[in-house]
């Protein structure tokens, strides 16, 4: 077993994938002789032949959509997208087209759609979080896994789930040191629409995804050594289907939820989780929930706008210093 | 073939066949060497097949026409006046290939072979089609169709991906769609053909002109000239007669054996032209589109009169034996109409499902 970091763990899942399965291959802007935006891909032209590695043109309507049909022939396509957000250009396919196949006429269409998501540095077209536009849509299911294990084993069963699957990568998690771990083993996949619990607590759940993930076990950590209080920390890691049961479970447990998303406020997953909450658990809550998410606006290129921009470290502990006194 | 005065154009009512343009029908097919040849080489079977396929478009339309008058649906999208593009393009292909029709091209459904009786049950919303009532828009895989969605343009760069699959894995199999002339204008349309050449995949995708968008003359937003495309995309081009089917089989033959060679992506431009409504609901609005003489025009060049009377007059084949094949087909489409329609409020998709299938 070897030690790598996130995006040292999507590849080896691509690869391990790629290896395992004839069906499945990439397609994308600049992944073949270029290695990709994020060098991903690098190294796989050269080892699966431009047939299963596929530079494409800028059209991300053409990738999408070329990924569909060559998912209804038999094969298992997954599609980078240079940068999430330019999947807007790609979402008549995915939210039309793919999504809505199955229901239709009763065939399934497992295509993967992949790449970078969140705010790092990127400014308003290449930073945004996207989940939010493909979760309102049934029929795409929608992964954004948080520590390097995960993300091998979840694009893992990405790539083998019968459904179209968004899989966000938070491109500040990709070379972050502090993720770097072992990874599994080859044979080892992932399970689709489970929640883990990233830290134990019974005084208040933060529900989070994400990069959000290690922000919310920072503050959890904080809050610990100066509080006293135990805070659990819930990543979703599949965002639809969601886990309500761990949910549940937790509110349960633990009867404060914060909910903490890179996404912006309007319309983002808080309201949906708060919204399943009262409808499934409300009579185990102790203080109305709360969030913390970006601010509603586009992501601001500039260093000090976006940090004001995003959820940061204090504002989860203060939200959470707010539950625990309520 | 037998007329139908409550449903057909005016100008199909009471059609004669015109001297001067059955010479052009018949110029047509020796025009290129190549497509001669294919045309040359199609026993009396093969084109009395091409009939029955023209006449089964036809008379389905037809029919789904009188449902509207009846009430029984409110409304549908025809291919009534084009239906040599579909059939001529279909009975080019081989068992293996997949077809990705418009709505206008639903007899292509037929054509490989799916049951009738399913496609008006799609219609009709009942569990007798393959949609089980949640969508009108029909295909099957097993017969290598896959159904369209409303928005236009976007089967291109998925039927390109369906060819990209036939090459990935060396099969020497065609993927095939039409599009409108007005849905050139989608991006869709434009990243599917970018996406086909650069993959250089099996994939002939056909340019429909019919020279009207929904409500709009074509001519409003598109002053180009649709030849001029395959050029621009780096693909092989074809322009067809989209009136004479034997000129599109020929040009789709020619088209699959350079797919199946590696030579990558055709685009075929059929001129055409569209005699009725978006739909049922708008013929008049369409009528007014044109002045009276583009609709003499066209009508005069219907693909089934002028295809029957060549088969008369150049290739000595009885009238009785089309009336032949028209009975047997009206008598087929009569009888699946019907059970489909027995199937109305019986067959009807349970509420409780109504959450099923949303996964795989």
């Amino acid at each position: 077993m070897a030690v790598g970091t996130f995006l040292e763990a999507l590849r080896e899942a691509l690869l391990e994938e790629m290896e395992d399965d004839e069906r499945v291959f990439l397609l994308g802007e600049d992944i073949a002789t270029y290695g990709g935006a994020f060098k991903l891909t690098q190294g796989f032209v050269e080892r699966f032949g431009p047939g299963r590695v596929i530079d494409t043109p800028i059209a991300e309507g053409g990738i999408i959509g070329a990924a569909i049909g060559a998912a209804l022939m038999g094969l298992r396509p997954v599609a980078e997208m240079q940068f999430l957000d330019f999947i807007s250009c790609g979402f008549d396919q995915l939210t039309n087209f793919a999504a809505k196949v199955h229901y239709r006429w009763g065939q399934p269409v497992p295509i993967v759609v992949r790449g970078p998501g969140g705010a790092a540095g990127g400014g308003p077209f290449h930073s945004q979080s996207v989940e939010m536009y493909f979760i309102k849509t049934p029929g795409i299911k929608v992964v954004e896994p948080s520590t390097a294990a995960d993300a091998k084993l979840l694009l893992k069963a990405a790539i083998r789930d019968p459904n179209p699957v968004l899989f966000i990568e938070h491109k500040g998690l990709y070379r972050a040191p502090a993720l770097r771990e072992e990874l599994p083993d080859r044979a080892a996949v992932g399970e689709l629409g489970r929640a883990a619990i990233r830290r134990d607590g019974s005084d208040l759940v933060i529900i989070t995804y994400g990069a959000m993930v290690h922000k919310s076990l920072e503050a959890a950590e904080q809050i610990a050594r100066e509080d006293g209080a135990q805070v659990r920390v819930l990543d979703l890691r599949t965002l639809q289907p969601m886990d309500d049961a761990a949910i549940m479970e937790a509110v349960r447990a633990c009867a404060r939820v914060l909910i903490v998303h890179e996404d912006t406020r309007t319309a983002g997953l808080a309201g949906e989780i708060t919204a399943r909450i009262n409808e499934q658990a409300f009579e185990w809550l102790d203080a109305p929930i709360r969030r913390v998410t970006a601010l509603d606006t586009p992501v601001p290129y500039n260093k000090n706008l976006e940090a004001a921009f995003l959820p940061q470290v204090p504002d989860i502990v203060r939200a959470a210093r707010g539950l625990l006194d309520y | 073939m037998k007329r139908y005065p409550a449903y057909e154009f005016p100008e199909y009512v009471d059609w004669r066949p015109d001297p001067a343009v059955q010479q052009a029908f018949a110029d047509r097919l020796v025009a290129d060497p190549a497509r001669a040849a294919v045309i040359g080489a199609l026993d009396r079977e093969a084109l009395l097949s091409l009939y029955e396929g023209l006449v089964r478009a036809r008379l389905h339309d037809i029919h789904l026409k009188r449902w509207v008058k009846q009430g029984v649906i409110t409304k549908a999208w025809l291919g009534a006046g084009e239906e040599a593009v579909t059939v001529g393009a279909c009975a080019a292909l081989r068992p293996e290939d997949v077809v990705g029709p418009m709505i206008r091209n639903a007899a292509a459904c037929f054509q490989r072979g799916m049951p009738m009786v399913e496609c008006f049950a799609a219609y009709l919303g009942t569990t007798d089609a393959i949609t089980q009532g949640r969508d009108l828009h029909i295909g099957d895989l097993e017969f290598g169709v896959v159904p369209p969605i409303s928005h236009v343009g976007d089967l291109v760069p998925v039927m390109a991906g369906c060819a990209l699959a036939f090459r990935l894995r060396g099969e020497p199999r065609v993927a095939v769609t039409w599009t409108g002339d007005g849905s050139t204008a989608t991006g869709a349309v434009h990243e599917g053909l970018r996406m086909a050449s650069a993959t250089r995949a099996p994939f002939i995708c056909f340019v429909q002109n019919n020279l009207v968008a929904l409500g709009t003359r074509g001519q409003a937003h598109f002053t180009g000239d649709f030849a001029d495309l395959p050029a621009a995309y780096g693909m092989t081009g074809m322009v067809v007669d989209g009136n004479n089917v034997l000129d599109v089989y020929a040009a789709t033959v020619l088209a699959a054996e350079r797919c199946r060679r590696g030579e990558g992506p055709v685009l075929i431009v059929a001129q055409t032209f569209r005699m009725g409504g978006h739909a049922t609901h708008d013929e008049r609005e369409a009528r007014e589109l044109f002045p009276p003489e583009v609709f003499a025009h066209w009508g005069q060049r219907d693909p089934i009169g002028c295809f029957e009377t060549w088969l008369v007059e150049a290739r000595g084949v009885a009238p009785e034996a089309l009336s032949a094949i028209e009975a047997r087909v009206d008598a087929a489409i009569e009888a699946a109409a019907r059970e489909a329609v027995s199937g109305k409020g019986v067959r009807e998709p349970d509420p409780a499902t109504v959450a099923q299938g949303v996964w795989a």
